[in-house]
């Protein structure tokens, strides 16, 4: 399934997303950091490239919007995929307008970040090809 | 966790089993305006219009009596007044005849004239003793009329004997002459005297007339009196008694009237009749005390299912992976993912808990409540709305603050109704404070919900406990949570009180009567009914 190896940034400040997107991601062959916190996420954004970041819009402190504000802000090509529980459906709406690749609601399957993690990957080909 | 509960109710909400409660509840409410319909009836009945009938049965025999007597005593005035007219012309008849019979002494001249004015008397008297019969003064008439024939007698003895030569001279006509003027005095100071006395009784007569009217109206107007007085005062106190108990339901309190008084009367219909209506207001309250609870957990839902899903997507996650990974995972790692479903699982299990319980429990069950505990519940319910308002929360409560006898599902639903307006007030976000403390002097818990929200202006302030009253826009609020919210206060002995600054937030203060009787004390009296205390 997976196309190339990416570099993906995981953050939920549930710790069992983290565990099992981890497991599922690493086991397609990409790179995987994950974060329960928010802030400290964002530090290391602010530092490295990733070509995903996963993300998810509610959380304490920072949420998912800031998060998406500060990679946009970087400049670099870096898709940003929000997960949505029932209540910010809207946000996540909003955010894709506002330059995110797409959202993802909860419940989810691997699978489904796994689909949006290969159209991700394409679009990411076809920026790097010129 | 695993253990059977025994203990605990079943977590699942049946709709027969509210239903049941329901209708337990309503027999339970039946039964006690039953008791009271009751004891009103059962007392014997003496109604307003029968102390009315009896009042005015005693007026009219009061006058019929005055009215007899009246009659009585002046029917004696008659007769006597008659007998008065007779004897005084008897006596001027006699007096007549005297003044003849004096003549014919002086002047010899004719004694016809003496007999005519007697015969004149003698058929009065007769006429009288017909027509006044025995009633009066029998005694002296018999003595006159035997004066009178013995001076008739005399009189004619003397006619008889005065055409003898020098009978005038004699000793018999000396004799004659005295027993003449001795019987006609006689008969004439008699008849006077009986006028006399007859007059006497008479005017003593019309004197008793006088005071049998003097007395009996004095009598009638203290019997008035008494009768008006007591049946205006029979009739407002009753009438006191209804409009505190209106008051008494505006308050929220719908305990039946009581029957006070010995007699039933037409104010018993009224009260029954009451009594009823208040049954039916507490139905109607409860059914929306509930109807309410279901939509304030309506404005739960976005939370609750946000919350939710988080439990999901936690399992839905680690099954999908432990199945694809089945294979290459060693033991220890299939077991932490295992160990993972289970505890998501049984968080999944503690939310939809917490809001059926928060449902469920339709049946009013007091017990003491700790507020820590009671408005921790609260806001475990409403904790994800809470953050997805984006509100801050603070909750301060005094250490050991003694608890509140109350039902713990009511009270969840004021404190829930109290949050979830101070959210709609914050749609921006703020903060959020519940303060409890103890108002020690009036044996009062004090809890304040206090927002930064945007206030609410001072001439709505006194409509928000209104039922219907919402400034929300329609569809969005039934305006029925805070006049809920004051309904459950009072059902508890407290109240619920506003203050707010416009721009500001508002403050709402919940005031709640704290228990002070030992706790073992009534744990024992609501376990077996009886009095027996452990302490």
């Amino acid at each position: 399934m997976a196309s190339r190896s990416l570099d993906i940034c995981i953050i939920d400040d549930e710790i069992v997303v983290c565990k099992r997107l981890q497991q599922a991601l690493t086991n397609d062959g990409h790179l995987v950091e994950t974060f329960v916190d928010s802030r400290s996420a964002l530090e290391r954004i602010k530092e490295k490239r990733f070509d995903v970041v996963v993300t998810d819009i509610r959380m304490d402190e920072i949420d998912g919007m800031e998060v998406l504000a500060a990679v946009t802000e970087k400049g670099e090509d870096t898709k940003v995929i929000m997960i949505t529980g029932y209540a910010t459906i809207e946000i996540a709406r909003e955010a894709t307008i506002r330059g995110a690749f797409d959202f993802l609601s909860k419940p989810f399957k691997p699978n489904d970040l796994r689909e949006m993690l290969v159209a991700a990957a394409k679009t990411l080909e076809v920026h790097d090809r010129p | 966790m695993t253990g059977p509960d025994t203990g605990e109710p079943p977590s699942s909400s049946s709709l027969s089993d509210i239903l049941k409660q329901g209708l337990e509840r309503e027999g339970l409410g039946h039964e006690r305006e039953d008791r009271a319909r009751l004891a009103l009836l059962q007392r014997p009945r003496f109604t307003i219009r029968a102390r009315l009938g009896l009042l005015f049965l005693a007026l009219f025999l009061v006058s019929a009596i005055m009215a007899s007597a009246g009659w009585l005593i002046l029917a004696g005035v008659e007769y006597r007044l008659r007998y008065v007219t007779a004897t005084d012309v008897f006596a001027n008849e006699i007096q007549q005849a005297r003044r003849y019979e004096k003549n014919f002494f002086l002047y010899r001249s004719e004694l016809s004239e003496v007999l005519q004015h007697l015969d004149a008397a003698d058929l009065l008297l007769r006429q009288a003793a017909e027509d006044i019969g025995p009633v009066v003064g029998f005694a002296e008439m018999t003595t006159i009329r035997a004066h009178l024939s013995r001076y008739r007698h005399s009189i004619d003895e003397l006619i008889a004997r005065n055409r003898q030569e020098d009978f005038s001279g004699s000793t018999d006509f000396k004799t004659l002459e005295t027993s003449l003027r001795d019987d006609g005095s006689r008969m004439v100071s008699l008849a006077l005297d009986i006028s006399k006395k007859e007059r006497a009784q008479i005017s003593s007569l019309i004197s008793v007339i006088q005071k049998v009217f003097i007395l009996t109206s004095v009598f009638l107007l203290f019997l008035l009196l008494y009768v008006a007085l007591h049946l205006s005062r029979h009739i407002i106190s009753r009438l006191d008694r209804l409009m505190a108990a209106t008051q008494r339901i505006a308050t929220g309190d719908f305990s039946p009237i009581l029957p006070q008084r010995k007699y039933r009367d037409e104010f018993s219909y009224l009260t029954i009749a009451l009594n009823h209506m208040m049954q039916e207001l507490e139905q109607r309250q409860d059914v929306l005390v509930e109807s309410h609870k279901i939509r304030a957990v309506g404005n739960l839902t976005a939370g609750i299912a946000h919350e939710l899903n988080n439990p999901l997507n936690n399992i839905m996650l680690t099954s999908e992976m432990l199945k694809e990974d089945y294979a290459k995972l060693d033991d220890e790692a299939r077991l932490d993912m295992v160990n993972d479903l289970i505890e998501q699982a049984e968080r999944a299990r503690s939310i939809v808990k917490n809001l059926l319980d928060f449902v469920r429990e339709s049946e009013v069950k007091r017990e003491q409540l700790h507020l820590h505990n009671l408005l921790e519940e609260t806001l475990r319910l409403a904790g994800n709305q809470i953050k997805l308002n984006k509100v801050k929360l603070e909750l301060e409560v005094h250490p050991n603050l003694p608890p509140v006898y109350g039902d713990r599902s009511l009270l969840r639903q004021l404190f829930l109704n109290l949050l979830l307006n101070a959210l709609d007030a914050m749609p921006t976000g703020g903060k959020l404070t519940f303060k409890a403390s103890e108002e020690k002097e009036v044996g009062f818990l004090a809890i304040k919900v206090v927002d930064t929200g945007t206030g609410i202006p001072a001439h709505l302030l006194r409509a928000i406990f209104d039922p219907f009253f919402t400034t929300k826009p329609t569809g969005k609020g039934t305006g029925l949570g805070l006049s809920v919210s004051q309904g459950i206060a009072r059902h508890h002995g407290g109240n619920i009180e506003v203050d707010s600054t416009p721009g500001q937030g508002t403050t709402f203060t919940v005031h709640l009567p704290f228990v002070t009787i030992p706790a073992e004390l009534k744990v024992s009296r609501n376990s077996n009914g009886s009095s027996v205390g452990s302490i």
